[in-house]
């Protein structure tokens, strides 16, 4: 009998071993190993070289230096992901109690609606964006039309903007879970919280917002992590200028061909979102 | 029950509805001009089957439902126009509805923290309501570590912590077991006097109703169909549906030929005490208790004739079920008394009827 419950968990042991185990694996192999300058990496050869170079350089003359140029990388991109986190959610919650209390049909297409730019690809969507933001751009020809601005919006290529095209790519992650979550909550509690006595605002701080902490935690962790790896909205919108680790990481694979340092910088940027669930999770454990 | 002349009643705790009317979806009519006044400090019932408008009524007077037309005053004001925070009505739902993220002290201290009372006012509060409901030393515990009857006690406590004029009992039973429902009413009984709050309570049980209620209204598609005590409900029913609906009743077709005079389908008459009315068809009410056996030898009053079909025996009750010769099928009732039957299936037998037992209602 326990044989055969074991058996059973054996496809998704597989599946989770092909594609999650084994390429973690390889690429730890990768970090420790020597680059190889065409590409690749030397097969036999073992040194943390990949990782101490995270922090350190060789200068000139052979020495090692504090290098803080790639803990600002990864600093940019905590703040970033942070900030499209913190904007997604102040969208995300007066929309998603807001659909929550639509009659039931109308909620199925809002839904729909919500989900509906992943119709099309995320590289595509960047690119209106800049059609949207750039100089001459939709944005700006508004303003100056309405009279509003007269000069330049000077958005597009900054942080601003990447921190706008994350916050766009990724609104629906914190939209849907919290709206799932909003939209499960017994309604009878709601009433009975009006009932006794509590208006609008106290309702949803003292019995919507509890309620669906589940929801905004999933939706936060959806949102910022994947924020930290983004590396199209970065690379298009913010210019290449605000890289994030996700670009640096590419970078490395790509044009770079430093494929330890990488593999390195992903083990780095893993150990630090995790550190961060964890915390995450030890503040949240109260959370019905 | 005092109620002043207009009906209204001026007592903090009275309640009047006039003439309310609630259609949903153009064509549903779940309250149809429906009247009721209730005294202050009154157990007040709403009973009728499952989509009569109950649950209507008690949402409007709670403010989550706006009739279409018509008034509500509480003591006296309108209640009209109040959203439901504004009301001095708490209500306890049929699923509880005990907020599962917070400790039963927060519970019951809900709504004397939306009136943003001192925590000290707030604490002895609670400490007195759940006294009041049994739950002492509970307090720090989460809705889920408690049982369906200490939640439904919590959900009583949190809705009389702010001393509301009026308490509304959606069903508050209907999700216990039979065991802790009886338990249950004697406790909201106890709790009623008490507190000397009105309690205007919706059910479809008319064994709750009758225990529990000073009054009660039956409903029926929308509308009022009588309002009396558990005893002119029972005794005295209005309306055959009445009859039926509360407690059990053998319903004969009958027509009235003079006042107090009917004739049954197969041309046997009865008398009916306390009778008056148009001559035409009828339904005779006869409770199952009020009918009783007649001795081998006894020849007095009216009787009917008829063979046992069956009897079932329950312990404290036997249950004789008669054909009788005009057709129709009577169930009568006597008190065991430890006692063998007193006929047995195929016997014939006459089944005596006395006239202040039998009531005469329109269909």
């Amino acid at each position: 009998m326990k044989r055969g419950r074991a058996l059973l968990l054996l496809p998704s042991g597989i599946v989770i071993g092909a594609v999650l185990v084994l390429p973690l694996v390889m690429l730890l192999v990768i970090s420790l190993m020597q680059r190889n300058p065409n590409g690749g990496i030397v097969w036999g050869s073992f040194t943390v070289d990949a990782y101490v170079s995270f922090l350190w350089e060789r200068g000139f003359s052979g020495e090692r230096e504090l290098n803080w140029d790639y803990v600002a990388i990864f600093a940019r991109s905590f703040a970033l992901a942070g900030s499209a986190t913190v904007t997604s959610f102040a969208i995300a919650l007066p929309t998603a109690l807001w659909m929550a209390f639509q009659p039931p049909k109308r909620r199925l297409l809002l839904v729909f609606l919500v989900t509906l730019p992943f119709w099309t690809n995320l590289l595509v969507r960047n690119y209106a964006w800049m059609l949207l933001l750039r100089v001459d751009g939709v944005f700006e020809q508004i303003l100056h039309t309405t009279g509003l601005l007269t000069g330049r919006l000077g958005i597009l290529y900054t942080p601003t903007a990447t921190a706008i095209g994350l916050t766009y790519s990724f609104l629906p992650f914190m939209l849907l879970p919290i709206y799932l979550s909003i939209e499960k909550i017994d309604r009878r509690l709601i009433e009975a919280a009006f009932d006794l006595g509590a208006v609008r605002f106290r309702v949803l701080t003292r019995v919507i917002l509890p309620l669906s902490m589940p929801g905004i935690a999933g939706g936060v962790v959806l949102v910022f992590i994947p924020g930290i790896g983004a590396f199209i909205s970065p690379e298009l919108l913010g210019g290449g200028k605000s890289m994030m680790v996700g670009n640096l990481i590419q970078a490395q694979f790509g044009y770079s061909r430093n494929w330890p340092f990488g593999a390195a910088l992903a083990f780095v940027l893993l150990a630090l979102v995790l550190a961060a669930t964890y915390l995450h999770r030890v503040r949240f454990r109260s959370a019905p | 029950m005092g109620l002043g002349e207009d009906g209204a009643g001026s007592a903090p705790g009275a309640l009047s509805c006039r003439n309310l009317r609630k259609t949903f979806g153009g064509t549903v009519r779940a309250l149809d001009d429906v009247s009721i006044d209730i005294a202050a400090g009154e157990f007040f019932t709403l009973l009728g089957p499952s989509g009569c408008g109950k649950t209507t009524l008690l949402r409007a007077i709670a403010g989550f439902e706006a009739q279409d037309s018509g008034t509500i005053h509480l003591g006296g004001q309108p209640l009209d126009g109040l959203a439901p925070p504004q009301r001095p009505v708490n209500t306890v739902f049929q699923s509880y509805a005990v907020f599962p993220h917070m400790t039963v002290a927060e519970n019951v201290g809900f709504a004397l923290e939306m009136q943003r009372r001192p925590k000290a006012v707030i604490a002895a509060r609670v400490e007195e309501m759940l006294a009041l409901v049994r739950l002492q030393g509970l307090g720090g515990r989460k809705p889920s570590q408690l049982s369906g009857g200490q939640q439904q006690r919590v959900a009583l406590a949190r809705a009389l912590a702010a001393t509301p004029r009026l308490l509304l009992l959606d069903e508050p039973l209907s999700a216990l077991d039979l065991k802790l429902r009886n338990e249950m009413r004697l406790e909201l009984k106890r709790l009623q006097s008490e507190t000397g709050i009105t309690f205007v309570f919706v059910t479809h049980d008319q064994h709750e109703a009758l225990t529990m209620s000073d009054r009660i209204a039956v409903m029926r598609d929308g509308k009022v169909l009588q309002v009396g005590t558990p005893t002119e409900i029972y005794e005295r029913p209005a309306l055959r549906f009445v009859a039926d609906f509360i407690g059990e009743a053998n319903l004969l077709e009958a027509t009235r030929i003079a006042p107090g005079r009917f004739r049954l389908a197969g041309g046997a008459e009865l008398d009916a005490a306390e009778d008056t009315g148009p001559t035409g068809p009828v339904t005779l009410v006869l409770r199952p208790e009020r009918a009783h056996l007649a001795g081998p030898d006894e020849a007095e009053g009216q009787s009917l004739a008829g063979a046992v079909e069956q009897v079932v025996y329950d312990g404290a009750d036997t249950t004789y079920h008669i054909a009788l010769d005009s057709g129709a099928t009577l169930r009568l009732r006597e008190p065991s008394h430890g006692a063998p039957a007193q006929a047995r299936a195929g016997d014939s037998v006459r089944v005596r009827i006395d006239p202040a037992s039998l009531r005469a209602v329109p269909d």
